[in-house]
């Protein structure tokens, strides 16, 4: 139950949805859970008491921002927007890409000096010369040709020359990353 | 599975085991330098050194960018106007579509169960809204229709035919509804508003311009008559062709017919209310006058 003074003005008052009954108060006062607190009122002041309440801070709790990434919730396979969450089992190869804190494929394009366009794939583990090999080679079958890639094995992450990130991201997805 | 790293890999066991690195043994890769091209030397660089023959080329004395030589240049033959005129005090809204709306359920940042306000958009960091640099709200996109299927109570400053239509058949409702300036900034940012102590404002009415849009039932617009909102409904589901769900057999129907009192901003909150966050408690007046103008 909540308390509300909504009182709709003649101007706007014109059987607003009357029929189908869809604001979401009432306006029955509970008297139980109200209770009266009196302010000490100033010189010339008529009425300065105050309602206090508890019954709807519910609505303001629904309006806090939460502060952590939220789990997504379980899909069977592709989501409707083309999201795919990680396998289960984390795929037998000697290497492994995270995925990134909103549960993305790290694969990012940048363009540098207005024409220079790279592919990076960030966050990953293990053996990154086999991921090396494995993308020049799935580069090479789509593309026919044998595409520089740099390796930094400080930061773990593949830079390669091209925009693939469309590509490479549904090539990790598939492989179960 | 965890793979152990060993940092700086290969790189790091050839570097430990070549010389030290010095300015005796480096170079740039080659074809990464190229010669620069000296003006002015050589047998057939020299002579004029490429400025050309006399004249105010070889001079330097060229006239300034744009001069036609006397005839009234290019860029003051052609009359001004208004294009751009007031283009900083424009109203703004922000687009929002279908595609990244789905994307933001799917991992949800945004809940379908509960109406979606411009409050959920901006705590599930769907959208940046900046109420400062004339951003009226979020506009709602038709582009990602084909994939939308996601039942939802939303609603947004602006919607476009094709979006209110994909919602529409999803058996969802969409609302436009008005926010001025300072009722945004609270909409978007609730809790420095409410620990700042001042009691929720009511929204105010749209401008003289604004008006026709949201009393038209087209744009499902908060000031519309119900009657002619369900017709328009019914029409739309004609022109898209699907058939219209009937929403007043849902389970959740309740929650999808939710919509905010033109002078609300939060749902389940009053204007003139004041929300302690320290305490969880709400405050509220009981002075006549107050009352009335907060209810008017």
């Amino acid at each position: 139950m909540s308390l509300s003074f909504i009182h709709r003005s003649a101007m706007l008052c014109r059987g607003f949805r009357a029929s189908l009954n869809l604001y979401d108060h009432t306006t029955r006062i509970p008297n139980t859970t109200i209770w009266l607190r009196t302010l000490c009122s100033s010189v010339g002041e008529a009425n300065t008491r105050i309602l206090q309440s508890t019954e709807e801070y519910k609505f303001v709790e629904r309006l806090i921002p939460p502060s952590r990434v939220p789990i997504p919730p379980k899909h069977d396979g592709p989501s409707p927007s083309g999201w795919t969450p990680p396998s289960e089992v984390p795929p037998a190869l000697p290497y492994m890409i995270r995925r990134s804190r909103m549960h993305n494929v790290p694969v990012y394009t940048d363009l540098t000096h207005g024409s220079r366009k790279t592919t990076l794939v960030r966050k990953v583990e293990g053996d990154i010369w086999a991921l090396e090999k494995d993308v020049k080679e799935y580069l090479q079958q789509l593309t026919g040709k044998d595409l520089p890639t740099q390796v930094n094995e400080v930061t773990m992450t593949l830079r390669v020359k091209g925009h693939f990130d469309t590509e490479l991201k549904k090539w990790l997805v598939e492989k179960g990353f | 599975m965890s793979f152990t790293r060993k940092p700086g890999g290969k790189a790091l066991d050839i570097l430990q085991n070549l010389p030290r690195i010095s300015l005796a043994n480096l170079r740039p890769e080659p074809g990464t330098k190229k010669a620069e091209k000296k003006r002015g030397r050589g047998q057939h660089g020299g002579n004029r050194s490429g400025r050309g023959h006399k004249g105010e080329r070889q001079r330097g004395n060229r006239p300034r960018l744009g001069f036609e030589g006397g005839q009234t240049p290019f860029y003051l033959a052609i009359p001004k106007y208004g294009y751009n005129e007031g283009h900083s005090r424009r109203a703004q809204y922000q687009p929002l579509t279908l595609n990244r709306l789905q994307y933001l359920i799917d991992l949800g940042r945004v809940d379908p169960t509960q109406p979606i306000d411009l409050t959920q958009l901006v705590n599930g960091r769907g959208v940046t809204i900046q109420p400062q640099k004339r951003d009226y709200g979020v506009q709602l996109v038709g582009e990602g229709a084909g994939i939308f299927a996601a039942k939802v109570n939303i609603e947004v400053q602006m919607a476009s035919e094709e979006a209110i239509a994909a919602i529409e058949r999803n058996g969802g409702m969409v609302t436009t509804g008005f926010y001025d300036p300072r009722s945004l900034a609270v909409l978007c940012k609730p809790v420095p508003f409410f620990i700042s102590g001042q009691p929720i404002p009511k929204r105010m009415l749209p401008g003289e311009d604004m008006v026709p849009y949201y009393t038209d039932a087209a744009n499902r617009g908060y000031l519309a008559d119900p009657e002619k909102i369900q017709k328009a409904r019914i029409a739309l589901a004609q022109k898209y062709g699907y058939i219209l769900p009937d929403i007043s057999k849902d389970e959740l129907f309740h929650m999808l017919s939710m919509i905010k009192d033109p002078r609300q901003i939060f749902f389940g909150l009053s204007p003139g209310w004041v929300v302690n966050m320290a305490e969880k408690k709400i405050l509220k007046p009981t002075d006549d006058k107050l009352l009335q103008y907060y209810s008017s």
